[in-house]
């Protein structure tokens, strides 16, 4: 990707753009993203902050950023926005290129985890994500037990295998559309 | 991808009696939102809608996959397998579908992704079980064999049921849910928070961020007054019920608000068992609210 600067890069843009829409250039820095997202108090950089640092290319800054793991894709920013961006896919798009770059702030992203069963068996099973998830993330097991002890004198966890008839067309959408 | 195009009606079917719907359980049907799915499926026989599961249905990504056209591809493929209307109980399920159909409208992205598919798409109508049910009360009202009646409910659409815009009601203030109160004779409580979202998404990577927005919509229930709060999605479902007892040890407040899926409070209202509508796997016990129910009405 080309340099432009010591830190910047215009290659980042661009690739957010082809991720989430070019709508994204035409930000007017009003802050409706910000003011409408649940989890902004609670994230280092807001949503509008994040939008900048694309626009203005400082791919460093937006990956080192923690805010694009605390979106929970509510779309309260989506249906508000008045230039017609999609801040949501915004954020999935600097998540994505964390992943692309084994950047991602955790041993082990959870979307990750989640995907790859979505990827081979169609279905998941949340019993095996959060295993996965807690095999890679010890401090989430605790969490994981006492949710087990809600769900499983409910019958509420199953151990079925999940798996569609057929994977092999699954497999064409990710590998198909993923690089499209 | 842009917001061009109205949702696919192409393939209005039937809406009196006897209706015929497809239906997506949607992952969670099979573990942690047993009742969402037992529910579903005994409030739509006790309104005369027959179901056909999807024969190979897949995941739908929920907000886990960040390529936006994979997701496409993912509901697509669920759409291209029916065609009839396609039912589902989950607001995630339905938001994703519903985007899909979307941005199936562009010729573009409809050609990109048939060329993934073993079955080609060619439109879809996509519901979900409010849409159904509502449907059905409004036209047989009598179906109400037990009025709820004084029942003060919260009305929680969480994020997704109304989003993105174009769907069943306005994003910003939805009122369709209130309606559906009202047929059961029971009272919407003013509930701020209705479409703020649960945080569940979050909750495995970021518990603490996504259990302060969970307390806040469990808080500004208890202030409205609400006996019990209804959902329509099993994340929301999962972070105010599952984690009600644990939010409470945590913050140090009571809250006990029983969290219902809205087919378990439509099939207390139609006279139906707890064992039908899997009332015993809530976390938050709703003997209560069935008991207060029950006593008004001798």
């Amino acid at each position: 990707m080309a340099e432009i600067g010591k830190d910047k890069d215009a290659g980042f843009l661009k690739e957010v753009v082809r991720l989430a829409g070019p709508e994204v250039r035409t930000c007017i820095q009003c802050g409706t993203c910000s003011a409408s997202c649940p989890t902004a108090s609670l994230m280092d950089k807001k949503p509008r902050q994040i939008i900048k640092m694309v626009l203005e290319c400082r791919k460093d800054e937006a990956l080192s950023a923690k805010s694009p793991w605390f979106c929970t894709s509510c779309q309260a920013c989506v249906v508000r926005c008045p230039r017609g961006i999609n801040p949501r896919a915004v954020m999935s798009a600097v998540r994505e290129i964390c992943e692309h770059e084994g950047r991602v702030p955790k041993d082990l992203s959870y979307d990750e985890i989640f995907q790859r069963q979505v990827r081979e068996n169609g279905r998941v099973s949340e019993l095996q994500i959060s295993g996965e998830y807690a095999l890679a993330n010890p401090k989430s097991t605790v969490q994981a037990m006492e949710l087990g002890l809600e769900m499983v004198p409910r019958r509420k966890i199953s151990l079925e295998r999940v798996k569609v008839k057929r994977p092999e067309e699954i497999e064409r959408i990710f590998e198909e559309l993923g690089k499209a | 991808m842009t917001e061009q195009g109205t949702e696919q009606d192409t393939k209005e079917q039937d809406q009196s009696r006897g209706m015929r719907l497809a239906y997506y359980p949607g992952c969670v049907s099979k573990s942690t939102g047993k009742e969402m799915d037992l529910s579903t499926r005994a409030v739509c026989s006790a309104l005369d809608i027959a179901l056909e599961e999807l024969e190979d249905w897949n995941c739908c990504g929920a907000t886990h996959v960040a390529n936006d056209l994979i997701s496409v591809g993912l509901a697509a493929r669920n759409m291209a397998q029916t065609d009839l209307p396609i039912m589902t109980p989950c607001a995630i399920c339905y938001s994703n579908l519903r985007s899909a159909a979307r941005c199936m409208d562009e010729p573009t992205v409809r050609a990109k992704v048939n060329a993934a598919l073993t079955k080609k798409y060619s439109g879809a109508q996509v519901k979900h079980v409010l849409d159904v049910v509502i449907d059905a009360l409004s036209k047989d009202p009598d179906k109400v064999a037990v009025p709820l009646t004084g029942l003060k409910v919260a009305p929680y659409y969480g994020c997704l049921m109304t989003r993105p815009r174009g769907g069943i009601d306005s994003p910003e203030y939805p009122t369709i849910l209130e309606k559906l109160i009202r047929y059961l004779k029971a009272d919407p409580v003013n509930f701020r928070l209705k479409t703020f979202c649960c945080g569940g998404p979050i909750f495995t990577t970021e518990q603490q961020a996504a259990e302060d927005v969970a307390y806040q919509i469990l808080s500004e229930a208890k202030k409205a007054g609400a006996e019990v709060i209804v959902t329509l999605c099993p994340l929301c479902h999962l972070m105010l019920d599952a984690k009600q007892k644990s939010l409470e040890t945590k913050r140090g407040e009571t809250f006990g608000i029983p969290v219902l899926y809205v087919t378990q409070l439509v099939g207390i209202a139609l006279g139906l068992g707890p064992d039908e509508l899997g009332l015993n796997m809530n976390s938050v016990s709703p003997v209560p609210i069935i008991d207060k129910v029950y006593e008004s009405m001798t």
